[in-house]
């Protein structure tokens, strides 16, 4: 009965910061198994938006349903052990943590004692962290700081992962990697990803579906094709630079 | 678990039992230096416990004279008015101790009130019950309320000399430090540790917040419960006083030099700070009253700025240094 | 009945301004630099016994004492920053409490070598006397103390507004990384705002010396009742902070006059908690 209904819904979502309205009536729908792109210039209010779609912000106004449930006022822990999870653009690691613990954290929103550990050593296979498993974050670099983000977040065994620009500040080689694991969860661990992404050549790589977003209103949506010929979206981004 | 393996990889910690164990022996007719030894070991556990909430769970707690008063009072009220053995009295003391922290930290970990403001609202608590007690009559009120020998001084824990209270806080504190353990290596643990490094990333990953830390604050406030029992025992009165503000923010202090979240740190913490302070008390505590306090001040601040991770990475670097040069190529141990 | 509740009202709301000004140095230094100033009640604490050393030693009124208790302790705050707070700018906030509970031990024992446990009061101020309001008496020295804060909380919010230094200070506040672009020397502003959070309370130390004792632990008070204001107030509004300052007064006094003296912090930190609960951004905070 849950297949029916898109994974992730957002009605009519509105966020305001005192007299600025950050995100405007924004409605989204995710189907289960897609891979959607989050795109939009700089202060669009993507960020504004995956902060009120996993519970971290309360909206002014909308309503968010996930997997048909109402959960807009629903605390971000519980949406997690629902089956959503998410990354931060701005890094937000446990820095006195090893990587292994790091990832043990989350591992614990689906595993108790007994199995915890093979689900640690299982996703940091995955994310070719296992070499660095002992290591202290405080310690480790960007590109590898975000994978660790991305690795914690996959433990919790989320049907849904929202992720924040996960691929800012990485090279080449560290990109191609980190779209081929992408592609994989998708594919073979059957999880639904929306990305909020700047690299573009990353989105249009690896999305299916991209929903571009400015001044926090939906103004396009479609195939990475169709997007890239949509002179609204051309406005939106040339006009943003010219100003800047 | 392999008991010839797990005695082996804590030799360090059984060593430093043993020594503790026997210490009273030599010393027994020193009064002094028995309750010198005895109030590290008081600090001790209530610091050791300060971990699990402060070091942990990164919630800078300055509550822990709140819960020892409550502790105190509930046993020394019960042996007063019910001749209840302080035996059983300091548990139900610990009991109230949980309640009273279920009571504050429920609403507080709710609104999400954290750092500063969660640690002044904790101070407040502290100072409020004092208040409360000094005027409350019944129970408190201004002048010591002594505290009878009832049956036997084993029955009422009304002892002469303060080796079997050294014993009874020794356990407490293989209580706290066992508690410390098991929580440091299971789910909990995990929890707070995320929580006290980032609690929004913590809380997509799963971890309801105020439920873990709330579990960090009843267990606290439980062990500095139990002893408050003891406490007021060892004093054989009670008084508002022992809602201490001074404790309280010391135990913290002890917590945070001794190495946030490091389960040995707030005992190294306290066995030198303490030390220190007592040493310069003998020392200089005849000439000039609150010099020995300038001292320790500059001592504190001191090592605060200069080892702002505490004390315990330094001394466990040491350590490691000396096993190495011991035993080479073994495998580097886990202290945290 | 409601002649002495008028009464410790009026007298509430008269040392409200002094715990508006003490509080105005707390929220300045934890509203700009972040930095939670444990032993900012203890500034207070040693404001009153250099006000104390002053008035006895060149035989000043008290109200006269801060022409030489606000330079000392603005040079005070000036070192205390150099040599401490600077050093835990970038440390977490445990590291600061446990820097600066460390300088509160250090005052309140350095008090107590110095002055003794017992405690110390000035004696013939000029502005002894009462002065009779619609039927109300008024001591004359409460309420010259709560005008001259009054003055010095509109020469700070002056000060803030209009000077380059107040600018340079509200920038730091805004946005260290890019204060510290724009060409604004973050460590000297830093040292600034502290060394004038401290030399505030040595204005208020002196006025409360023309009417009251104090003693090495009295820190304690001041320090608690100025985060209290501070709670109430929120960050960055200074009216806010009067407001406070005058509703901490108006309880601490009559919960004296109408329930138990011992009862004075109880007011205090009963509106503290009761406000964080209720209104964790306080009564009329901004940020």
């Amino acid at each position: 009965m849950e297949n029916h209904q898109p994974l992730l819904k957002a009605v009519d979502l509105t966020v305001d910061f005192g007299s600025l309205r950050a995100v405007n009536h924004m409605n989204l729908e995710v189907q289960r198994g897609e891979l959607v792109g989050l795109i939009g210039p700089n202060g669009a209010g993507k960020t504004t938006a995956f902060n009120a779609l996993t519970g971290l912000i309360m909206p002014n106004e909308g309503k968010v349903f996930f997997k048909g449930h109402d959960v807009t006022h629903m605390l971000p822990h519980k949406r997690c052990q629902m089956g959503m999870s998410r990354t931060f653009q701005v890094i937000r690691p446990f820095v006195h943590l090893t990587v292994e613990d790091a990832v043990r954290v989350g591992a614990y929103n689906r595993h108790g004692e007994r199995t915890v550990k093979s689900k640690v050593d299982q996703v940091l296979e995955m994310c070719e962290l296992g070499e660095m498993r002992n290591r202290v974050c405080a310690d480790l670099g960007l590109a590898t700081l975000r994978r660790i983000e991305l690795a914690r977040a996959l433990a919790t065994e989320p049907e849904l992962l929202l992720l924040d620009e996960a691929g800012a500040g990485l090279n080449e080689t560290e990109l191609a990697g980190f779209m081929k694991l992408l592609h994989r969860l998708n594919e073979e661990e059957h999880i639904t990803l929306l990305v909020v992404e700047h690299v573009m050549k990353m989105v249009m790589g690896v999305c299916r579906r991209i929903i571009v977003l400015d001044s926090g209103e939906v103004i396009a949506e479609g195939t990475p094709e169709q997007i890239s010929a949509n002179p609204r979206v051309i406005e939106a981004y040339l006009g943003k630079r010219a100003v800047l | 678990m392999n008991i010839a393996a797990f005695l082996k990889r804590n030799v360090g910690w059984f060593a430093l039992l043993l020594v503790a164990a026997v210490l009273p022996l030599p010393l027994q007719k020193q009064q002094y230096t028995m309750v010198l030894f005895m109030l590290i070991v008081l600090y001790a556990v209530l610091a050791t416990a300060w971990n699990i909430i402060g070091g942990m769970a990164g919630q800078l707690d300055l509550a822990a004279g709140a819960y020892l008063g409550m502790g105190a009072f509930t046993t020394g009220t019960l042996l007063l008015r019910w001749e209840v053995t302080p035996w059983v009295g300091m548990f139900i003391g610990a009991l109230m101790a949980v309640l009273l922290s279920l009571l504050i930290g429920y609403p507080l970990f709710g609104f999400k009130i954290k750092e500063v403001w969660y640690a002044l609202s904790s101070l407040a608590l502290c100072e409020v019950l004092r208040v409360i007690f000094l005027m409350w009559d019944e129970v408190g009120g201004p002048t010591e309320v002594y505290l009878p020998t009832v049956n036997s001084p084993l029955y009422s824990m009304r002892f002469t000399t303060a080796t079997p209270f050294y014993y009874i806080l020794l356990v407490l504190l293989v209580v706290a430090l066992v508690i410390n353990f098991r929580i440091r290596a299971t789910k909990l643990g995990y929890q707070l540790l995320a929580l006290g490094e980032d609690e929004d990333a913590a809380e997509v990953l799963g971890i309801d917040a105020r439920a873990a830390k709330l579990k960090a604050l009843v267990i606290y406030a439980f062990l500095c419960g139990l002893v408050g029992g003891v406490y007021a025992c060892f004093y054989g009165y009670l008084h508002p006083s022992f809602f201490d503000a001074d404790i309280s923010t010391e135990v913290a202090i002890f917590g945070i030099v001794g190495g946030m979240g490091i389960i040995y740190g707030p005992l190294l913490a306290t066995i030198l700070l303490v030390g220190v302070r007592e040493l310069l008390r003998a020392r200089l505590g005849g000439g000039l009253e609150g010099l020995y306090l300038v001292v320790y001040a500059v001592v504190l601040i001191v090592v605060a700025l200069y080892q702002p991770r505490g004390i315990a990475p330094l001394v466990s670097s040491v350590l490691q240094k000396l096993r190495n040069a011991l035993a080479p190529g073994k495998k580097e141990a886990s202290w945290r | 009945m409601t002649d002495t509740l008028l009464q410790s009202i009026i007298t509430g709301v008269l040392m409200g301004f002094v715990y508006a000004l003490i509080a105005v140095g707390l929220s300045i230094i934890y509203g700009v630099m972040n930095v939670v100033n444990f032993a900012h009640g203890d500034f207070v604490m040693l404001s009153m016994y250099l006000s104390y050393m002053a008035g006895t030693l060149l035989v000043w009124d008290a109200v006269a004492t801060p022409l030489i208790t606000v330079p000392l302790l603005f040079l005070f705050g000036f070192i205390t920053y150099y040599l401490l707070i600077d050093k835990t700018l970038r440390q977490l906030y445990v590291v600061q409490l446990a820097v600066t509970v460390g300088l509160q031990i250090f005052l309140r024992s350095l008090a107590l070598i110095v002055w003794k446990a017992q405690p110390r009061a000035l004696q013939y101020s000029i502005i002894q006397g009462n002065i009779e309001f619609f039927g109300y008496s008024i001591l004359t020295s409460r309420l010259i103390a709560a005008v001259v804060s009054l003055i010095f909380i509109a020469a700070i919010a002056y000060f803030l507004n209009k000077t380059w230094a107040g600018a340079a200070i509200r920038a730091a506040s805004d946005d260290l990384d890019t204060a510290s672009l724009m060409g604004v020397n973050y460590h000297r502003t830093y040292a600034l705002t502290f060394a004038i959070g401290a030399a505030l309370t040595a204005i208020a130390g002196g006025l409360l010396m023309s009417f009251q004792q104090t003693d090495p632990q009295g820190g304690m008070r001041f320090g608690v009742l100025s985060w209290c204001v501070m709670a109430l107030a929120g960050l960055g509004s200074l009216p806010g902070l009067i407001a406070a300052g005058v509703i901490v007064g108006v309880a601490e006094a009559v919960a004296v006059t109408f329930f138990d003296p011992r009862s004075r912090l109880l007011a205090i930190y009963m509106i503290f908690i009761l406000v964080l609960w209720l209104k964790p951004r306080g009564l009329f905070g901004r940020k």
